[in-house]
């Protein structure tokens, strides 16, 4: 399908719609709650202006803002406002129907998230602050006058690591992102998705525009979209270690079957049988023509099912498949954080002793329709344990361990191998769903 | 289960028929509630369905071929012109053939029939046969209905289950078997199977339905079309004037802008969700007026045909998560109820719905009061996501009751564990058979 070029209205979206800010190497998270909202008003309209926009590439730092719906209604969004929101969003991350649908039982329950769950620590505003190095995003921080007079009260600063573009388990991550068409970037028709798929404001993959909220009649979703935060917590230790006694003395052979990668990235479809690491940036490949049994890159594998590709029914191979998955594709936003366990150039590997530091993925999502894109991903493609016609396989790397069973099954000829007893490997520690309102909203958020 | 093995073993020397596979029957039941006893239904409904297979009242899974069970209340509400309605109650069942003798072990499993159907206008007298005739007297007719793989009973789906399960665990406990070419592993397999009592008869063919039912469905394959070109000089005359009309009502037509209230979405929500099938019921009133009646009636016809005769197979038109589903007309033909059991959560079925069968779906719904504006009755319509999502939820009933016999299978485990069973006899060639497993 071609893509008519769109203008976006680059300087009212806010910078990280458009960019992870890569040399921005710094990040860190400050979860606030607004103690007096007229103060927190007033806060809002100092930092609107300072909030970066979309319209150059950043240099040395970055201010982004979102607030969740407590938030809004904390600001003074009446109740007919709040109803133009989406129910999901109204509802947030944490009921309970919808911690079955994500996974978020047992150990990731929200009544023991550390923040945004439903055991307190509500937050009402993210902000999110990026510089160049660490000393830079210590004067930012300084910088940002969160002082009583702010009217906000700060819950916790999450801090994030640099890892090189490597995640906490080693490997390289990133490497598949939707490209927004109306940008100018080139991308694989398959990665190019309709501006109204990450923006409000503009037409997405169903050819229609988003649903947007409003404030007394006025739009005030344009340019703004939806951010989802979950903190996830990693147990490096225990997933290699399980990879050395599972692997029949291929650890790093069988990490890559659960990822659909090898560690340096290069994917099983290219490379099924040892890492290629000219590979480890490729990303123009599809599925269904190599690949229809999951022989070389498991059905159950991580980025097999978080972005399947042209692999799906009803008609696998095709462009009407690729179609249907462009309607569930997400804008991922993340920073690790925490120490790496190892310091090994090659990342780590077993055996690895537990240090018990708490280490993980800030996971940060942008999308402009919670339940088709991230829930559905969530839900449909990595929590399931029937994705694609599967039986007992939650996703092997992030998925829930809920039910017992659960099993990784790996397809070979001429029988398939199938690993059981997964233990769950990522936690999810705090979340929750926020409005990435474009700048001006914000100036109007700011307004009595 | 064991029952349900003996049976089958039992056939195997013994008399033929047995082993026939029953067709599935969908069977509803609707009566009005006394305002009076509203309160007292919905505790006695919130009971049962704490516990639907065993509840004391009417223990589900304890009936013989069942598929899928489920209650529902719909609340007193007003019709179109202002008239009111009383509560209703509904009962619908997913059976295997015979239904005579089905319905009769239904009826009479659990006390509870006479203490749910003492919550109806009408129902008076006491024992079971008071309510074989209360029900009997109660049971509407489909308008349309849908069964994922038409003659696959209950028993088969366990006993597909069961034996692909052992063969998952003999796999897993053989390494050896990997050193083997493809051929002598299926023959390993196939002999694991002769020698395991209980899946033995897994070796058979599934056999189809009873013939006289066969001839019965291919008299209606070929007598609808067979009337439809004889009164085709007329049809030719009738459609086109049938499509003005259709745009004018279209022209006329106002699409509901409603939002689902967050305290109805809870009531949905609460019971979505718990294993990978979910239910979903929602009711609306036909737009007023014959010609929305009789084209809804028409389309639901061709729906029933299309479901009987080409969709009977696994595959609604590219949809592949739906086990059963029904339209019924009801309140004098003012209402209509769509009922179905679906695999994954309610944002994948609606989505299926628009990405695969939008147009299906315009036909019959658009003759619904407040459905996004459709073109030509197939365009438009439930390809707005938003309005077509907010108002199926809107339109969602909650499923007090819902009871299913194989609560951990969706569609396509069913799909597979059969393709596994019909492997062992060969066909399908066996590197491709394996990769089932």
């Amino acid at each position: 399908m071609a893509i008519a070029t769109v203008n976006l209205e680059v300087a009212d979206i806010q910078g990280l719609v458009v960019s992870g800010y890569r040399r921005l190497a710094a990040a860190d998270y400050v979860l606030l709650r607004i103690a007096d909202p007229d103060r927190a008003r007033r806060w809002l309209g100092k930092i609107a202006p300072r909030v970066t926009n979309a319209s150059a590439p950043v240099t040395t730092t970055g201010v982004n803002l979102a607030l969740t719906a407590t938030g809004l209604e904390r600001l003074g969004l009446d109740q007919e406002a709040m109803s133009t929101f989406p129910a999901e969003f109204v509802e947030g991350m944490a009921t309970s129907h919808r911690s079955r649908m994500l996974g978020d039982v047992g150990d990731s329950a929200p009544t023991s998230w550390r923040w945004g769950g439903d055991g307190g620590h509500a937050v009402d505003v993210l902000l999110m602050l990026f510089a160049v190095d660490a000393a830079t995003l210590g004067q930012l921080r300084a910088d940002q006058p969160l002082d009583s007079a702010s009217g906000l009260e700060e819950i916790a600063t999450l801090h994030s690591t640099d890892l090189g573009g490597r995640e906490q388990f080693g490997f390289n991550d990133g490497i598949s992102q939707p490209t927004i068409a109306g940008l100018g970037r080139p991308a694989p028709d398959r990665d190019l998705i309709q501006p109204g798929e990450f923006v409000l404001g503009y037409t997405n993959e169903y050819g229609l525009l988003p649903p947007s909220p409003s404030v007394r009649g006025r739009d005030i979703g344009r340019n703004g979209t939806y951010l989802v935060f979950r903190q996830m917590r990693q147990d490096v230790a225990a997933f290699w270690n399980f990879a050395a006694a599972s692997g029949d003395g291929e650890p790093e052979k069988l990490v890559a079957k659960m990822v659909g990668r090898w560690t340096s990235g290069a994917p099983l479809v290219m490379a099924p049988d040892a890492d290629q690491p000219n590979l480890s940036s490729f990303n123009d490949f599809a599925y269904h023509a190599l690949d229809s049994d999951g022989v070389r890159c498991p059905i159950a594998s991580h980025v097999r099912r978080t972005n399947p590709r042209d692999s799906l029914d009803p008609a696998p191979g095709s462009d009407r498949s690729v179609a249907l998955v462009k309607r569930h594709r997400l804008l991922r936003r993340g920073r690790e954080y925490g120490p790496p366990i190892s310091s090994a150039p090659g990342g780590p590997r077993p055996p690895l002793a537990d240090d018990g530091q708490d280490r993980g993925l800030h996971f940060i999502c942008l999308n402009a329709n919670l339940v088709r894109q991230f829930e559905f991903v969530q839900a449909t493609w990595v929590a399931s344990p029937k994705f694609a016609g599967l039986y007992d396989d939650a996703d092997p790397l992030i998925g829930a361990r809920d039910a017992a069973g659960a099993t990784f099954d790996v397809p070979a000829t001429p029988l398939r191998h199938r690993l059981h007893n997964l233990p769950r490997f990522a936690t999810v520690v705090g979340g929750a769903y926020f409005f990435l309102p474009g700048i001006d909203a914000i100036r109007r958020l700011a307004a009595p | 289960m064991g029952a349900v093995r003996r049976d089958l073993t039992g056939a195997r020397s013994g008399d033929r028929r047995h082993r026939e596979l029953p067709h599935q029957v969908g069977v509803t039941f609707v009566a009005a509630v006394r305002a009076d006893r509203l309160d007292s239904l919905r505790a006695l409904l919130a009971e049962m369905g704490g516990d639907p297979a065993g509840n004391a009242h009417i223990p589900f899974g304890r009936v013989g071929g069942i598929h899928y069970a489920r209650f529902f209340l719909l609340e007193p509400t007003a019709d179109l012109a202002g008239n009111a309605i009383p509560g209703e109650l509904f009962f619908m069942v997913d059976f295997d053939s015979p239904i005579p003798a089905r319905l009769d072990n239904l009826l009479t499993a659990g006390a509870g029939w006479e203490e749910i159907l003492g919550h109806c206008e009408g129902f008076a007298g006491t024992g079971v046969d008071a309510c074989k005739k209360f029900f009997r007297e109660h049971t509407v007719r489909d308008a349309a209905y849908y069964v994922n793989t038409v003659g696959l009973s209950v028993d088969q789906v366990r006993l597909e289950s069961s034996l692909r399960e052992a063969l998952e665990q003999l796999v897993d406990g053989s390494p050896e078997l990997q050193s083997l070419d493809p051929a002598a592993i299926r023959a390993k397999l196939v002999d694991f199977v002769r020698g395991t009592p209980a899946l033995e008869v897994s070796l058979e063919a599934a056999q189809p339905p009873e013939p006289a039912w066969q001839l019965r469905e291919l008299g209606h394959l070929l007598l609808v079309p067979v009337v439809g070109l004889i009164l085709l000089p007329l049809l030719l005359v009738a459609i086109p004037l049938w499509l003005v009309a259709l745009r004018l009502h279209e022209r006329a037509d106002v699409e509901s802008a409603e939002k689902p209230q967050p305290a109805h979405l809870g009531d949905l929500e609460a019971i979505e969700d718990f294993g990978p099938v979910n239910q979903f019921t929602a009711v609306g009133f036909i737009k007023p007026g014959w010609f929305r009646t009789m084209t809804a009636r028409t389309v639901l016809f061709l729906v029933n045909f299309g479901a009987r005769h080409i969709f009977n197979h696994a595959n609604l038109a590219g949809v592949k998560t739906i086990h059963f589903a029904r339209w019924t007309f009801f309140d004098g033909g003012r209402r209509v109820v769509f009922a179905s059991n679906y695999d994954g959560a309610l944002e994948s079925y609606m989505d299926d719905f628009i990405d695969k069968v939008a147009w299906g779906l315009n036909a019959v719904f658009s003759n619904g009061v407040g459905w996004p504006a459709t073109r030509w009755l197939l365009w438009g319509g439930a390809r707005h996501e938003t309005a077509f999502k907010n108002f199926l939820r809107v339109h969602q009933a909650p499923t007090q009751v819902w009871y299913s016999a194989y609560p951990t299978l969706t569609a396509l485990n069913i799909a597979n564990n059969s393709a596994i069973r019909a492997g062992l006899r060969g066909g399908e060639d066996e590197r491709s058979w394996l990769s089932r497993l």
